[in-house]
């Protein structure tokens, strides 16, 4: 019944490279506290089951769905959403290469795109069109047929290569 | 000196926000003192409510309220979704009274502190229903015992009739062979990656509402929902932000649109629904379920001589507002034969409403008409034991067949549908590929090559709302406005609604070109009623390419014509001698003599009667564009594929797409719109599916049961553009649908000549893998 007490906590946890506190129900997930707690809606909810990978944020630096980790679990992580990436001025060399691709339409799965790209390229600098494929095939986009997104993540790559040399 | 930008794929203006999380959803709207709602939504398909127990629920933490059928009452009427005559259509409300008609059937909305209160609490109202038969299923839907969905009504068969094009009897006498099949479709969705959401802010000072909302068309719901709730006109906003999509399921007045909107009049207070994804895929709307029953006369060589063609659609339960399905299955009428040649047709249209979810329209929502026919024609050449690619030949117009005007009524012209075809066949080399199907086969591989002609009408021809029995045919007209600012720069005002076709782009391009001015000096507004201009229908149908494009245009040039005016009183230079280059009026031939457009607008602004006549401050103008005669734009889609006989999986090998939709705005839009339209036609024959058993319960509420297509199963997709003919004017024609309406047929096409050898026929269009090893069981076909 409703008049059980509902379980709350204050997390802290470091994203996009500050430190934040955060007072959530226990229940809520790290996207709701991305969200509505900390006002970063860059990280979106297409379905909230774990499917669709539009809530995808960098944990500790490797992808997770933030739909389906507890705010809390993210207890002292450091988290990387959407905003960590760059700004409109000084986009990140994967955002400049779906840019230039026309990658994305609605700009929805926009966010978990660029988070699985970044985490792909942070392990593999230099992937090819399938294992672009591979690396995003858990991040659903309805309308653009993926490939101009797989361009946009190529030339992120070569972006981000070229920073490197520079 | 500003490149021209029309025409060049120019960087996408949304994309610095977008990219970079910046973009306002709905859902990433914050009013203060909003209220969240959650739905109590029926788990029968079909049930009487006894009795709905709301106590427990309102004590509920942080619950401010539970509203029920009766208490929406008090401030929304009934829904009354409007058709033509021979379409029955019920009235309801917006959350069920007495009897629900489906699962998620709305029968009370809770409102509390934050969603997740108001979910627990919808958890405890206790609704008592009496479950009664349902029906999931046409054909049971069309007997006569068949438990009735609207009681009311009398009957699920809400409409029927008829239409006969020439003598097909004369057509049939005469006829060389009769090809007889049931071609079916199956119901699937347009799943937008963000669901609907509303959030309704009543005005503190009574009566009127500021509705954000992610909607294809503000300006029809702000119609709809006055109307509904009795709100003034001018007392109710819409507005709508950054849409994450809706290929035509965010169009028309949502029931849960109505209840939002009418709890927030009731509590006086913000009300916000986000539909959740299960919510989506079970009631967000769904599309495409429709059997044809063709029989087709063909002559000697293979020439379509005659069709008779009985289409039923399922509707659902609750009928759209906005759209009455018989505008489905006439313009599959109207535009069944296409660009082919046909005489004689006849066209029975039978509509049922099941308890099922409602139909709404989904990208081509006419696409049914090229899947038949194109499987039409595959059977053909089977049966006579040709190619696909010679019954085509066979029976498509020629350039010397047009202008022209079908048995149906539709007048085609300025388009050539061989272009498209001769070009797509050459690129496929068939030979090369037969001969590599034969070798394949006798290694026990199945290789398949298939194709499909689309005609899009966009924007829509006169003729084709004439041929759809629609009298008043209204003239596709739409209008904008352009504005120069004091500081020179230009606001575009459209009523279309992006929902992920660069609208703020594309528009701003033509615009900027016409001003002389760079991409970043034009923004477009769009999505409030306060601002932009009515429009029924706002984005759909590809109307921003082909009309939106007309009016701004139209709008800029007016603009200019000002500017040119104000330039000609300052420089003292007559207008003819001034041009606009790079954000300034220059003299022609003499680019030092310049006033720039900043100073324009500044004393246009500054000075009355400087830019009017009539002291009116600034350079503001409107513009509208009719379509006219309308024009065509023609694709022909081709591929190839494997099917894998042990798992039934299917790979495509190639997918080419070659069109003609005129002159192009941006060409890495218009690819994007085609890719994206072939990915949900290759979703819809391989994955997707609305299932649901033969009493209507629903069987498809999650991704994990819904299946979209990924980035493993879409594959590169080449799009052509062959020239067109310039007509001098605004010559830029739709694309949004054609690549969703070709890809089911192409894929299927493929398919079948995969596995015709063994026997196989694709009558359905749902080919996903078990349905594959199915098809291979039943021809018999023993693993090797
Ligand atoms: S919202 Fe988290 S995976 Fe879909
Ligand atoms: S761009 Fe719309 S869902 Fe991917």
């Amino acid at each position: 019944m409703s008049a059980e007490p509902r379980l709350e906590a204050t997390v802290s946890l470091r994203v996009n490279g500050e430190d934040r506190q955060v007072h959530v129900e226990a229940r809520r997930s790290l996207a709701d506290a991305l969200r509505d707690a900390l006002g970063l809606t860059g990280t979106h909810l297409g379905c909230e089951h774990g499917v669709c990978g539009s809530c995808t944020v960098l944990l500790d630096g490797g992808p997770v769905r933030s739909c389906l980790v507890l705010a809390v679990q993210a207890e002292g992580h450091d988290v990387v959403t959407v905003e960590g990436l760059g700004t409109p001025d000084d986009l990140h060399p994967v955002q400049h290469g779906c840019l230039e691709a026309h990658a994305f339409q609605c700009g929805f799965c926009t966010p978990g795109m660029l988070i699985s790209a970044v985490a792909l390229l942070a392990e593999n600098d230099d992937p090819d069109d399938a294992e672009i494929r591979e690396a995003l095939g858990g991040n659903l986009c309805r309308c653009t047929g993926y490939e101009s997104i797989v361009a946009g993540v190529r030339r992120g790559a070569e972006l981000l290569r070229l920073d490197g040399e520079g | 000196m500003v490149a021209r930008l029309t025409g060049t794929s120019v960087h996408r203006v949304e994309d610095p926000r977008i990219l970079t999380g910046r973009g306002r959803y709905i859902d990433d709207l914050a009013v203060p003192d909003t209220v969240q709602a959650a739905f109590v939504r029926s788990p029968f398909p079909h049930a009487r409510v006894l009795g709905i127990d709301v106590s427990d629920a309102l004590a509920g933490p942080g619950v401010v309220a539970v509203l029920t059928a009766d208490d929406l009452a008090r401030v929304a009427a009934d829904l009354k979704p409007a058709g033509p005559a021979d379409l029955r259509l019920p009235v309801f409300g917006a959350l069920a009274r007495d009897v629900v008609r489906l699962v998620g059937d709305p029968v009370a909305v809770v409102l509390a502190e934050s969603r997740a209160l108001a979910e627990d609490a919808a958890e405890l109202v206790e609704v008592d229903y009496d479950p009664l038969p349902g029906v999931g299923d046409m054909d049971r839907a069309m007997e006569p015992d068949a438990p009735l969905v609207f009681a009311e009504l009398g009957t699920n068969v809400v409409h029927r009739s008829t239409h006969r094009y020439g003598d097909t009897e004369r057509a049939f006498d005469g006829a060389a062979h009769v090809v007889r099949e049931r071609f079916v479709q199956h119901r699937h969705a347009n799943v937008p990656m963000e669901g609907r959401g509303i959030l309704a802010v009543p005005d503190p000072s009574g009566g009127g509402l500021d509705v954000h909302t992610s909607h294809q068309s503000p300006h029809a719901l702000r119609m709809h929902l006055a109307d509904v709730l009795g709100v003034p006109g001018h007392a109710l906003r819409v507005r709508c932000g950054d849409i994450g999509g809706a290929f035509g399921q965010k169009s028309g007045l949502a029931r849960e649109d109505v209840a939002v909107a009418g709890a927030a009049l009731l509590v006086g207070r913000p009300v916000a629904w986000i539909e959740d994804r299960v919510e989506n895929l079970t009631v967000g709307g769904q599309a495409r379920e429709e059997r044809l029953d063709v029989e087709a006369a063909v002559g000697p060589d293979g020439e379509l001589r005659g069709l008779r063609v009985r289409m039923v659609l399922d509707q659902g339960a609750y009928p759209q507002v906005g759209f009455p399905t018989t505008g489905y299955t006439s313009i599959v009428r109207a535009l069944l034969p296409a660009a082919y040649r046909l005489e004689h047709f006849d066209f029975e249209a039978v509509v049922v409403t099941t308890n099922k979810a409602t139909y709404v329209p989904y990208r081509g929502p006419w696409e049914v008409e090229t899947w038949v026919r194109e499987r039409v024609l595959d059977v053909i050449a089977r049966q006579m034991g040709v190619e696909p690619v010679a019954v085509r030949e066979r029976n498509l117009l020629t350039p010397a067949s047009f202008p022209t005007t079908s048995c149906t009524g539709v007048e085609l012209q300025g388009f050539d549908p061989r272009r498209t075809f001769d070009d797509a066949v050459a690129a496929m080399d068939l030979p090369a590929f037969r001969d590599a199907q034969a070798e394949a086969r006798a290694e026990g591989r199945l290789l398949g090559f298939g194709l499909a002609n689309v005609v899009e009408p966009a924007p829509v021809p006169p003729s084709l709302i004439r041929a759809m029995g629609i009298m008043a045919a209204p003239r596709t007209v739409q209008e904008a406005r352009s504005r120069l600012e004091p500081d020179g720069t230009v606001t575009v005002f459209t009523s279309q609604q992006p929902h992920g076709q660069s609208h703020e782009t594309t528009l701003a391009q033509l615009a900027a070109d016409e001003l002389g001015i760079a991409l970043d000096r034009v923004r477009v507004v769009h999505g409030d009623t306060m601002l932009t201009p009515f429009n029924l229908v706002g984005t759909g149908g590809s109307r921003a390419a082909t009309l939106a494009s007309g009016a701004v245009v139209g709008a800029a040039r007016a603009v200019r014509e000002r500017v040119l005016h104000v330039a000609s009183e300052l420089m003292e230079i007559s207008p003819g001698d001034l041009e606009l280059v790079d954000g300034a009026v220059v003299a022609r031939g003499a680019p030092s003599v310049r006033t720039e457009l900043a100073e324009i607008g500044r004393l246009a602004h500054l000075r009355p009667g400087l830019a009017n006549a009539d002291g009116r401050p600034g350079i503001e103008e409107s513009a509208t564009f009719d379509s006219a005669e309308g024009t065509w734009s023609v694709a022909t889609h081709a591929c190839t594929v494997e099917v894998d006989p042990v798992t039934g999986l299917v790979q495509i090998l190639r997918y080419l797409v070659v069109g003609d939709c005129g002159a192009v705005i941006n060409p890495a839009v218009v690819d994007g719109q085609v890719r994206g339209g072939v990915a949900q036609g290759i979703g819809a024959v391989l994955l997707e599916r609305s299932a649901y058993d033969d009493d209507g319960q629903y069987l498809a509420s999650t991704f994990m049961d819904y299946l979209l297509p990924t980035t493993t199963d879409i594959p590169s997709i080449e799009v052509r553009h062959v020239h067109h003919e310039p007509t001098g004017g605004i010559d830029y024609r739709g694309v949004g649908e054609g690549g969703a309406i070709g890809a089911p047929a192409a894929l299927t096409s493929a398919i079948e000549d995969s596995l015709a050898h063994l026997g196989v026929r694709v009558l359905d269009q749902h080919l996903p893998p078990n349905r594959i090893v199915e098809l291979l069981d039943d021809a018999g076909y023993e693993l090797g």
